[in-house]
C-alpha cells in the first residue's frame, strides 16, 4: 500500500484553521496532517498538533562531553608534567577553567548542529507535496494517508473549509 | 487647530502601510540580482583593496616576522575587526530574544557580518606566528595561561576565533533556511540551485518553524558566550600579556562593550546604505533606526563608564606598574591618539545622539556611526600598538621601566588596515548577492504580527507578541 498526500491551499489563515479543525472532527489521526506556511504563525494558531522534541538534550549532552574531555585533558597534561608554579597545587582549577570553558562551548555547538540535523528532519530528502505559493504567504494543509478510502473525506473537509486549490501526490 | 494637527503629524510618523506577502517575497528575492553600476564599482574597489591588504600582510610577514614590535597595527586591526564583525550579529540576537518587532527587518544584515569574521582570522594568522611562546629565555611570562603548555594562547585563541566564526555562520544559516526556500521557489539560475541545495527540503511545517526558533535561541546564546570569551582571550594574549605589569580586569569587558557599540554602528551604516540604494524604505522603517539609535546612545554612554572604571584603578593605585601602564596607554606617546579616540568614540557621538530629532532621522545617525568607528579604530590603536611596541627582552620585568617611542604606521600597515576594513565591507556586499539583504520570512512575520491603527487622534502600531 503506497502513501498518498493531498495539499489544500488557502490564502487566508482562518479557513486553514477551519480545515485543521474539520480534519480532527472527521477522525483523522494527529500527526497525519500538518500546516505549511512561509511565515512563522504563533504556535497553536491553527490548532495544530505539537510534536515533542529533544532539541535541548543535544547541547546539554555535548556540553557535558566537552566538559568531561576538558577536565581529562587539562588534568592529564598537568599530571604528566607536574611543575609547581607560584606555589599553587598541580591541579589548579582556575588555571584549567579557560580550556574547560572553551571545550565545553566547542562540544556544545557541535552537538547543537548535529541535534538540529536530526530534530529539524533536515535534510528532508522527500519533502512531499508542496506549492511555491506557500513562500508567498499562502497556507497549505497537507494530509498523508495509507488508506485510499479517506481521500474523499479529506477533500470534502478541505473544500468545505474553502480551499482554493487541492493538489494530489 | 489645523496647525496643531500639522505639527503633530510632522512630529509623529504614521506607521508604514503593510505589504502583501507575495510582493515581499518577489521584491526581496529580486534585490539579489541586477546590482547597480555604483554597487559594482564599489565592489571592485573594495575587492582590490582587500587583495592589496592581504598582499601587504604577506610581504610584511616575509620582511618583519622577526620583529614583534612592528606588528601593533595588525593587532589593532584584529581587535577592530573582531569588534565590528563580532559585535554586529548580537543585534540579530539580543532584541530577537526580547521579542522586539522592530528588529525583524534588521536581523539578516546584522548576521551577515558573521562572515566578515574570515577577515579577522586572516589578520590573526601572522600574529599567532609572531606571538612569543609562554616560556622565553628560560622563564615563564605572565599570562592567563598559568600552568598550560607553551603554545596554549596560540592554539586556544585561534580555535576560539574559528569557533566564533562557525557559530556566527550557524546562527546565520539557521535563520536563513526559509529564505533559501524562497530563493528555491522564486529565484532563477545559480541562485535557485543554491537555494534548493541549502534549503534542505524546507517546506515550512510547524515542526520546522518550532525548531528554527529554538536553534536561533541556542546559537544566539552560544554566540554571546563565545564572543565574550574571545574578547577575553584577545585582550589578554594579544594585549596585556605583552606588557610587563599591565593587569587590568576590566579591559576584556571594556573591549566587549565597545565591540557591541561598533557592531551596532556597523549595522546602522549597512542598513542605511541598503535601505537607500536598494529602495527598501517600505520594509526598513524609521522605527528600526530610532531603536538602533537608542541602543547606540546607551552603548556610547557605557563606553565612558567602562573606560573610567578601568582608568580610576590605575590613577588611584599609583604603584610603579600602574603609572607605567597609564604612561604607555594614556599619557605617553599615544596621548594624542587616545584623546582623538575618546572624542570620536564618546564625546561627538554622545552630542549627536542626545538629540531626539537626530535619532528620528537617518542621515545624522549614519554620520554618528561612522565617527564611532573611526574613534574605535583609534582606541584600538592606542591600546594595541604600544603593547606590541614593548621590546620582547623586557617581557620578564615586573613593570615597564622605559616607555617605548610611538610606532607610526608604515605603508604596509596602512594597506593592511585599509584592506581589512575593505574586506569586511566587501564580504557583506557580496553576501547581499547571494541572499536577500532583508530576511523575507522575518519581514513577512513583521507584517503578520503588527498592524497600523488609528489611536484616538494619533497613529500607533498594534503588535502581537505571542509566547
Amino acid at each position: 500500500m503506497s502513501t498518498q498526500s493531498i495539499l489544500g491551499l488557502f490564502q487566508q489563515p482562518e479557513p486553514a484553521a477551519d480545515a485543521m479543525d474539520g480534519l480532527k472532527e472527521a477522525g483523522f489521526e494527529l500527526g497525519t496532517f500538518d500546516v505549511l506556511t512561509g511565515t512563522p504563525y504563533p504556535e497553536g494558531a491553527f490548532g495544530e498538533y505539537v510534536p515533542q522534541h529533544r532539541l535541548f538534550r543535544f547541547p546539554a549532552f555535548g556540553a557535558i562531553i566537552g566538559f568531561t574531555l576538558s577536565v581529562f585533558l587539562t588534568a592529564a597534561t598537568q599530571l604528566a608534567y607536574p611543575i609547581v608554579t607560584g606555589g599553587k597545587p598541580i591541579l589548579s582549577i582556575f588555571a584549567m577553567l579557560i580550556i574547560m570553558y572553551e571545550m565545553t562551548m566547542l562540544a556544545g555547538v557541535i552537538a547543537t548542529v548535529v541535534g538540529i540535523i536530526f530534530e529539524s528532519r533536515l535534510p528532508n530528502m522527500k519533502p512531499g507535496i508542496y506549492d511555491t505559493r506557500i513562500t508567498e504567504g499562502w497556507i497549505g494543509v497537507v494530509i498523508t494517508f495509507d488508506d485510499d478510502s479517506k481521500v474523499a473525506d479529506a477533500e470534502s473537509v478541505l473544500n468545505k473549509a474553502g480551499a482554493l486549490e487541492i493538489k494530489h501526490a | 487647530m489645523a496647525s496643531e494637527a500639522i505639527a503633530h503629524e510632522s512630529e509623529h510618523h504614521a506607521p508604514p502601510p503593510q505589504v502583501a506577502a507575495e510582493i515581499i517575497a518577489r521584491e526581496l528575492v529580486a534585490t539579489t540580482t541586477g546590482a547597480s553600476g555604483r554597487f559594482k564599482v564599489w565592489a571592485w574597489f573594495l575587492g582590490i583593496a582587500s587583495i592589496a591588504g592581504i598582499v601587504a600582510l604577506v610581504l610584511k610577514f616575509i620582511d618583519q616576522s622577526d620583529d614583534s614590535t612592528k606588528w601593533g597595527y595588525v593587532a589593532a586591526m584584529v581587535s577592530f575587526l573582531l569588534s565590528i564583525a563580532g559585535g554586529a550579529p548580537m543585534v540579530a540576537m539580543a532584541p530577537v530574544m526580547a521579542k522586539a518587532n522592530w528588529v525583524r527587518p534588521v536581523t539578516r544584515i546584522a548576521s551577515l557580518f558573521s562572515f566578515a569574521g574570515v577577515a579577522t582570522i586572516i589578520m590573526l594568522i601572522p600574529l599567532v606566528a609572531i606571538l612569543p611562546p609562554l616560556v622565553t629565555e628560560g622563564a615563564r611570562r605572565r599570562t592567563i595561561w598559568y600552568m598550560a603548555p607553551d603554545y596554549s594562547p596560540h592554539v586556544w585563541t585561534t580555535l576560539s576565533l574559528v569557533l566564533l566564526l562557525v557559530t556566527g555562520i550557524a546562527l546565520f544559516y539557521s535563520a536563513a533556511l526559509p529564505d533559501f526556500a524562497s530563493m528555491r521557489d522564486h529565484a532563477t539560475g545559480w541562485r535557485q540551485r543554491l537555494g534548493k541545495r541549502l534549503a534542505r527540503g524546507w517546506v515550512g511545517t510547524d515542526s520546522q518553524w518550532r525548531t528554527l526558533r529554538m536553534r536561533i535561541g541556542m546559537f544566539g546564546t552560544f554566540y554571546f558566550l563565545i564572543l565574550v570569551f574571545v574578547n577575553f582571550l584577545v585582550t589578554s594574549d594579544f594585549g596585556q600579556s605583552l606588557v610587563p605589569g599591565w593587569r587590568d580586569a576590566i579591559l576584556p569587558m571594556y573591549h566587549t562593550v565597545s565591540g557591541f557599540q561598533a557592531g551596532v554602528a556597523g549595522v546602522v551604516i549597512a542598513l542605511y546604505f541598503s535601505r537607500k540604494y536598494m529602495k527598501l524604505e517600505k520594509y526598513v522603517h524609521l522605527d528600526a533606526f530610532w531603536s538602533l539609535g537608542r541602543l547606540l546612545f546607551a552603548l556610547t554612554l557605557l563606553w565612558i563608564y567602562f573606560f573610567y572604571s578601568s582608568f580610576i584603578v590605575f590613577w588611584y593605585g599609583r604603584s610603579e606598574n600602574d603609572i607605567a601602564t597609564l604612561n604607555l596607554q594614556v599619557r605617553g606617546p599615544m596621548m594624542g591618539v587616545f584623546i582623538a579616540g575618546m572624542v570620536l568614540i564618546w564625546v561627538v557621538p554622545w552630542w549627536i545622539l542626545i538629540w531626539n530629532k537626530v535619532r528620528r532621522g537617518t542621515g545624522a545617525m549614519v554620520v554618528g556611526s561612522f565617527i564611532i568607528l573611526v574613534g574605535l579604530l583609534l582606541d584600538r590603536i592606542r591600546t594595541f600598538v604600544p603593547a606590541w611596541s614593548v621590546p620582547p627582552d623586557q617581557i620578564h620585568e615586573r613593570w615597564l621601566k622605559v616607555i617605548p617611542e610611538a610606532y607610526w604606521p608604515t605603508l604596509f600597515d596602512v594597506l593592511i588596515m585599509a584592506g581589512g576594513i575593505s574586506m569586511v565591507a566587501f564580504i557583506v556586499m557580496m553576501m547581499t548577492r547571494v541572499l536577500p539583504v532583508l530576511s523575507v520570512w522575518q519581514v513577512q512575520e513583521f507584517n503578520l504580527l503588527s498592524k497600523p491603527i488609528r489611536y484616538i487622534r494619533g497613529h500607533a502600531t498594534l503588535v502581537a507578541k505571542p509566547d
